[in-house]
């Protein structure tokens, strides 16, 4: 809360009113509104091509607004002077450059172009801003290497420092993640959101990974078909209708609450039922999914994690309110959507007072001869009775995933001509 | 205090390794310098060169052959050598491409051609009052025009091999005026012509030599000033913009700068081949950096070394015959260029 208030004291640092951005006559975005206030990540969200590049070149002064204006601290962003411009703004593109022959130490050092006299020369200050640039970015042990040695993720941490070193307020990136490996694409986000946290500065980039500007930014924007669609705290804006209408998911969707993207099967190769909840299933959701069965599972809790992944991967799911125990109704209902399935999977979810009722559909499971596969430590005899089917005992998933590799739809699919 | 401790141990080599450089260039430019002024097709001895060098007034051969052929020369192909280099250096970096140079982008074909009208034809012949400057200007006008053109491609097509073949194309068309030219002009005139065509530091008067030093000298002092934003721009045209350049301003600057430094050399000693283009990549190689403030003084250097050094070659080689300077250029210049091909990253 204290934090709320003390950024709405601040006045915003840069103010867009009815932007138009594009190349030539052909305007690209319209009528964009938005400002960013001191210390704000602001992520540009969409599709390639939708013009979040397009945005920050506006942004950045490289290309002219076709419409409307950019004002950076009240004043219009065509009045400043180019020094001052960079005094106040950095960027970090995408373009791969052709590295010169320099020191990591040399490049950095460019950034100080605003700062230094005719000449170039660097002062004791621009040593120590140097230094802290690089310290910023965790890159103060590649000081002394050539540019041109680096790896892509450590290029790309020396170009943060390289525009750090301008001392600006506002950072501008374009796709800061692309290209990278895992370990600098966490680590680069990683320094972003220290630079707003402790440095104050605004940083605005275009990202591609949803998942991870949801859990950075401050601020995101949505950007697609020419405008501006949502705009606002990823908690408000990064739902899973938003998501999936920005990127035209088909086979994927957005989860806020797991803060990252399901991949949907083909959902071909039969239908599976899993009994689950607490927790327990959601690994076998996704191997399902990845494997090419349909899913069907209940009875889980809505407030489940469970109940998050099968929603986000379009499982049919039976749902009931969350602590209250699992009743007549909803097993009626799981009970009828096992028996339309090819197989059934026994995650092996923990007893409790509140999912007892779920055993009765492994009674079912195996009243009805279906094929059955369970991860319960225990023998499922000790569970349920009596066993008149043969099932499968897989004591970790990979040894699911193995058998489920091996499996072969048996007529059993009868009950989905449809889908023969 | 501990990150400004480690800021002095960050010095970067190149910058240490510089002062070094320059002495060992300075010391064998000088060396070249007085090795142009001490040989050629007459044999003087050590005191007979002093007596004529020390007294520049004597009536003696000597000192005639030494103040009006030999010290010309040998500054001349000093200062040919730098202007072309630092010419390269500046299109490299303005058209991001190691594989450019005055000679490589047509722009000394322009030059040439626009040479060939003062020297080939009557046009200029009333013109009397720009005498001694108008085949200077006309090769400026010339470098200019072809450069304006290059530049108009090269906004429509991306790639340095398409560069390489815009400037080459150019260069035929160029030619081809001259040629018609040729054919149509005086054969005394097409004697002078020809011989200047293949490039040559011999012939400069005084009046040259003083114009190569006065305006060469004030466009030289122009560029180092320059030498920050040149830096800048090794990133790029939109990350200089980012860092306060003044775009438009300074490619009008550079493009006047090197056009200017290329015409002029043209004009005077002809089209040198190649100097332009290796020389950048030499000075980079010996300073070990990319850094302008550098590396305009230090490709300046390297480039009167080299062509003083092509220019011994091409008349002591063969003497009393001398060889065309640009044959000799063209023969360490042409593998630099394959070889740049060849390596397909080449730092700038």
């Amino acid at each position: 809360m204290n934090a709320n208030l003390y950024q709405y004291d601040q006045a915003p640092l840069l103010e867009i009113h009815d932007l138009d951005v594009g190349y030539g006559h052909k305007p690209i975005l319209r009528q964009l509104n938005f400002s960013c206030l001191p210390g704000q990540f602001i992520s540009l969200l969409g599709p390639n091509g939708a013009g979040k590049t397009t945005l920050l070149r506006t942004l950045s002064r490289h290309l002219s607004p076709m419409a409307g204006q950019v004002r950076v601290q009240g004043r219009p962003l065509e009045d400043l002077p180019a020094m001052e411009l960079a005094r106040f703004m950095a960027v970090v593109l995408t373009d791969k450059l052709s590295p010169p022959l320099f020191s990591v130490y040399e490049f950095v050092a460019l950034g100080r172009y605003p700062h230094t006299d005719y000449l170039g020369r660097l002062r004791s200050e621009d040593q120590v801003s140097i230094s802290s640039s690089l310290a910023a970015v965790h890159a103060l042990d590649l000081a002394e290497r050539p540019f041109a040695d680096l790896s892509d993720g450590e290029r790309q941490k020396v170009l943060m420092a390289r525009a750090l070193a301008q001392e600006p307020k506002i950072l501008l990136l374009d796709e800061p993640t692309i290209h990278l490996d895992l370990k600098h694409r966490v680590e680069v986000m990683a320094i972003l959101r220290d630079l707003c946290r402790s440095k104050g500065i605004t940083v605005i980039a275009s990202l591609h990974d949803v998942d991870v500007a949801a859990k950075v930014s401050d601020r995101v924007a949505l950007v697609r078909e020419g405008k501006l669609c949502d705009w606002g705290t990823p908690e408000e804006v990064l739902n899973a209708k938003a998501v999936t209408g920005l990127y035209d998911f088909d086979k994927a969707e957005f989860n806020s609450a797991l803060g990252g993207i399901e991949l949907k099967g083909e959902g071909n190769r039969g239908r599976a039922f899993v009994i689950g909840g607490m927790g327990t299933s959601s690994l076998i959701y996704r191997l399902l999914a990845r494997k090419g069965f349909a899913i069907a599972t209940g009875v889980v809790h809505a407030n489940d994690l469970d109940f998050h992944v099968a929603s986000a991967l379009g499982a049919d799911c039976v749902v009931v309110d969350p602590l209250v125990p699992i009743n007549g109704e909803a097993t009626t209902q799981a009970l009828n959507l096992l028996r339309d399935c090819d197989l059934v999977i026994d995650s092996g979810f923990p007893l409790m007072e509140g999912n007892k009722a779920n055993l009765e559909l492994l009674q079912e499971a195996f009243n009805s001869k279906k094929i059955v596969f369970t991860l319960r430590d225990a023998d499922p005899k000790s569970v349920v009775s009596p066993m008149s089917s043969s099932y499968h005992r897989c004591s970790t998933p990979s040894q699911l995933v193995e058998a489920l590799e091996s499996y072969q739809r048996v007529p059993a699919a009868q009950h989905h001509p449809e889908e023969a | 205090m501990s990150t400004a401790q480690s800021c002095c141990d960050l010095r970067p080599i190149s910058v240490r390794r510089a002062p070094l450089v320059f002495g060992l260039l300075a010391v064998l430019t000088l060396v070249m310098l007085v090795l142009n002024v001490g040989f050629g097709s007459i044999h003087f001895t050590l005191p007979q060169l002093w007596q004529a060098l020390t007294h520049p007034q004597d009536e003696s051969t000597i000192s005639f052959i030494l103040w009006n052929i030999r010290i010309p020369r040998a500054i001349a192909a000093v200062f040919g050598g730098a202007y072309l280099a630092a010419a390269g250096l500046l299109l490299q970096i303005y058209f991001r491409n190691p594989i450019v140079g005055p000679y490589i982008l047509g722009i000394s074909s322009g030059a040439t051609l626009m040479v060939s009208f003062v020297m080939l034809t009557s046009v200029t012949v009333s013109w009397t009052l720009f005498t001694p400057f108008i085949s200077t200007l006309a090769a400026f006008a010339g470098a200019y025009g072809v450069m304006l053109i290059v530049l108009a491609i090269a906004s429509r097509v991306k790639g340095g091999v398409t560069l390489l073949i815009v400037g080459l194309m150019m260069g035929y068309l160029c030619g081809a005026v001259s040629a018609i030219l040729t054919a149509f002009a005086e054969k005394e005139k097409i004697k002078g012509f020809v011989l200047w065509q293949l490039g040559s530091f011999s012939g400069f008067k005084w009046n040259e030599i003083w114009l190569l030093l006065v305006v060469g000298g004030a466009i030289m002092v122009l560029l180092y000033l320059q030498s920050k934003p040149l830096n800048a721009f090794l990133l790029g045209e939109e990350y200089a913009a980012s860092m306060g350049v003044n775009i438009r301003r300074f490619r009008l600057l550079i493009l006047l700068c090197s056009c200017g430094l290329a015409g002029m050399v043209t004009s005077m000693a002809g089209p040198v081949a190649f100097v332009g283009m290796a020389v950048p990549h030499m000075a980079r190689l010996g300073f070990g950096t990319s850094d302008n403030r550098i590396l305009i003084p230090g490709a300046c250097l390297m480039g009167g070394l080299v062509a003083s050094l092509c220019d011994l070659i091409a008349r002591s080689v063969m003497a009393p015959v001398e060889l065309p300077l640009s044959a000799i250029t063209a023969f360490f210049g042409a593998p630099i260029v394959i070889m740049l091909l060849l390596k397909r990253r080449v730092k700038l």
